[in-house]
């Protein structure tokens, strides 16, 4: 009965799990479309040689934007997360209540805060729209190539920072007060603390966070659709290899395949040596 | 000493307050407007008006939509955390050999990326595409936070806390293996089923993506498929999209509001751990 309970929660596990991350790098060779019944062929590797070519027109400006995208959420994410966390780590009413508000949108989901944002930066009679109006801005924000960008970046960050800040607040909710309190009565400043005990103890923290938030912004891109569907100077790898495959105009999923082994790679050529950087950090802050 | 800390604790506070309550409320107040009110004064309230609410029921088709979403988002999170629970017992109780392998094994689904590509193709091929078991198959180990490896990471860890003597007793009264879990293990464990369960449901419940590659009859469509279509469809119709995104949040919100100190818990635990 056990025996039989595990082999069936591995096979679900490996058949939905294991399966489709080996057949995404098989489907990167071949031509296949959603078209059913069409045949497939192995093309070897020139769905990755195309990518680098001018025939495929989109990757070279997918890896910008991919960059600033993950290079701007990281960042963002993790600084106003600390500053939260810093502020909602007590027991009081006013905290409890701040760390319910900062973590709702994970409640909410992408879709409805696609649309919740939407609906505040439409470009006809939103508030924002009237706001930016009151200086003779006028935009159509999400659907503008110099706006689309950094609200996109925005809102991911709006999304996700309620989960990094209680992460921050468990870390700092583990360092012994004691240690405060030692400080403070041997005269060390407020700066000095934070320097000399918060910092290295929250070392692990911030690895955790910073590696979520990473390995996050290159990966997700279900809010990119929801926003602005790549549109607008939005479209990442992760976005790319899904409008080439479902988007409006191609059924490429060869293709789309290829692109996200390569931001798969990506991610692991970025993540793994900063994973090891942040862990040395650790040690050494922590002695 | 004390002066910059009131001050910089009430700027947080404004901040979250402008960051994330206003924008909620916006949306709220929105859903209340008439269509006429808010096109003349889109940032004043006028007198709330529900008809809203009504109209985008119906010309979204949420009602239909609603149910596919709690059965789509129960059934494969429950299937989750049960076939996670069945994963995470012998492995917890070091029952096999490779138990640490196995879990690391399990472990990596959590950072794997999952692409929709294979997905779709496994869809097709399995004959999954475009139906309802299909669809939450899949999405047993799919959505924003995989389901399946994430409940037997928390299962795993809480099942150590849970006596070996209890399973010797049960083994001496000749209990079955599966009554076992379901009348000791599952009480025991209660905390880390709910945010296994919780977790997953949630992925399943706001996933956009998946109802957009793995279904095609509208009649299958969940709720977040239904409202992002009613919004590509009337653009400039503000209020009613308001009232769609009031309805289709007001579920998972109260649950999230309902949930909240167990979710808050295991967050910050598993923060503590790193």
């Amino acid at each position: 009965m056990m025996w039989g309970g595990l082999v069936l929660g591995v096979a679900v596990y490996v058949l939905f799990a294991i399966v489709p991350m080996i057949g995404n790098v098989i489907i990167s060779f071949t031509d296949y479309t959603a078209l059913p019944g069409a045949a497939v062929h192995n093309l070897g590797f020139s769905n990755y040689t195309s990518m680098f070519s001018t025939e495929a027109p989109g990757f070279e400006p997918a890896i910008v934007a991919t960059v600033v995208f993950v290079v701007a959420v990281t960042l963002g994410q993790n600084i106003l997360a600390l500053l939260f966390a810093h502020k909602l780590k007590g027991s009081g009413k006013f905290a409890a209540a701040g760390r319910l508000l900062v973590f709702l949108p994970i409640a909410l989901g992408v879709t409805v805060i696609g649309l919740i944002w939407i609906l505040i930066f439409n470009s006809q009679e939103g508030p924002m729209a009237s706001f930016f109006g009151l200086f003779g801005v006028h935009s159509a924000f999400f659907g503008a190539d110099n706006w689309a960008m950094p609200l996109v970046i925005l809102v991911q960050i709006w999304q996700n920072v309620g989960f990094s800040t209680l992460i921050f607040i468990g870390g700092l909710r583990a360092i012994d007060p004691a240690l405060y309190e030692a400080a403070a009565m041997d005269g060390v400043g407020a700066w000095q603390r934070l320097r000399r005990i918060t910092f290295p103890l929250l070392a692990p923290s911030v690895t955790v966070n910073v590696m979520l938030a990473v390995v996050g912004a290159f990966t997700t891109y279900n809010l990119i659709y929801v926003l602005t569907d790549g549109q607008y100077g939005t479209q990442t790898l992760g976005m790319l290899s899904y409008n080439v495959a479902f988007g409006s105009f191609d059924s490429n999923l060869g293709y789309g395949a290829a692109v996200s082994v390569v931001l798969f790679v990506i991610t692991l050529v970025v993540a793994l040596p900063m994973l090891a950087l942040l862990r040395r950090r650790e040690r050494g802050l922590l002695g | 000493m004390r002066r910059p800390r009131l001050v910089s604790g009430i700027s947080v506070g404004v901040l979250i307050t402008l960051l994330f309550l206003l924008p909620v409320l916006y949306v709220v107040m929105m859903a209340f407007e008439t269509p006429s009110h808010f096109l003349n004064s889109p940032m004043t309230p006028g007198s709330p008006d529900v008809s809203n609410f009504g109209n985008a029921w119906n010309s979204a088709d949420l009602g239909p939509e609603l149910l596919n979403t709690v059965l789509y988002s129960v059934v494969a999170a429950a299937l989750a955390v049960g076939l996670g629970l069945l994963i995470a017992f012998p492995i917890a109780r070091r029952l096999l050999r490779g138990h640490s392998l196995l879990f690391t094994f399990v472990f990596v689904g959590l950072f794997l990326p999952l692409s929709i590509i294979p997905m779709y193709a496994e869809a097709r091929i399995l004959g999954l595409f475009n139906n309802r078991i299909g669809y939450i198959l899949l999405h047993i180990t799919m959505a924003g936070i995989p389901g399946l490896p994430l409940a037997v990471v928390v299962l795993t860890a809480s099942l150590a806390s849970v006596p070996l003597e209890l399973d010797e007793a049960a083994w001496m009264e000749g209990a079955s293996y599966l009554a076992y879990l379901g009348r000791v293990i599952v009480p025991l464990t209660r905390p880390a089923l709910l945010i296994g369960f919780l977790y997953a449901m949630l992925g399943v419940w706001n996933d956009i993506i998946g109802p957009a590659v793995l279904l095609a009859d509208p009649s299958l469509e969940p709720v977040t498929k239904g409202i992002y279509t009613f919004y590509g469809s009337n653009l400039s119709q503000y209020t009613l999209l308001a009232a769609g995104v009031v309805i289709v949040s007001l579920p998972v919100v109260l649950l999230f509001i309902a949930s909240q100190r167990q979710i808050n818990r295991a967050t910050l635990a598993g923060g503590v751990k790193g």
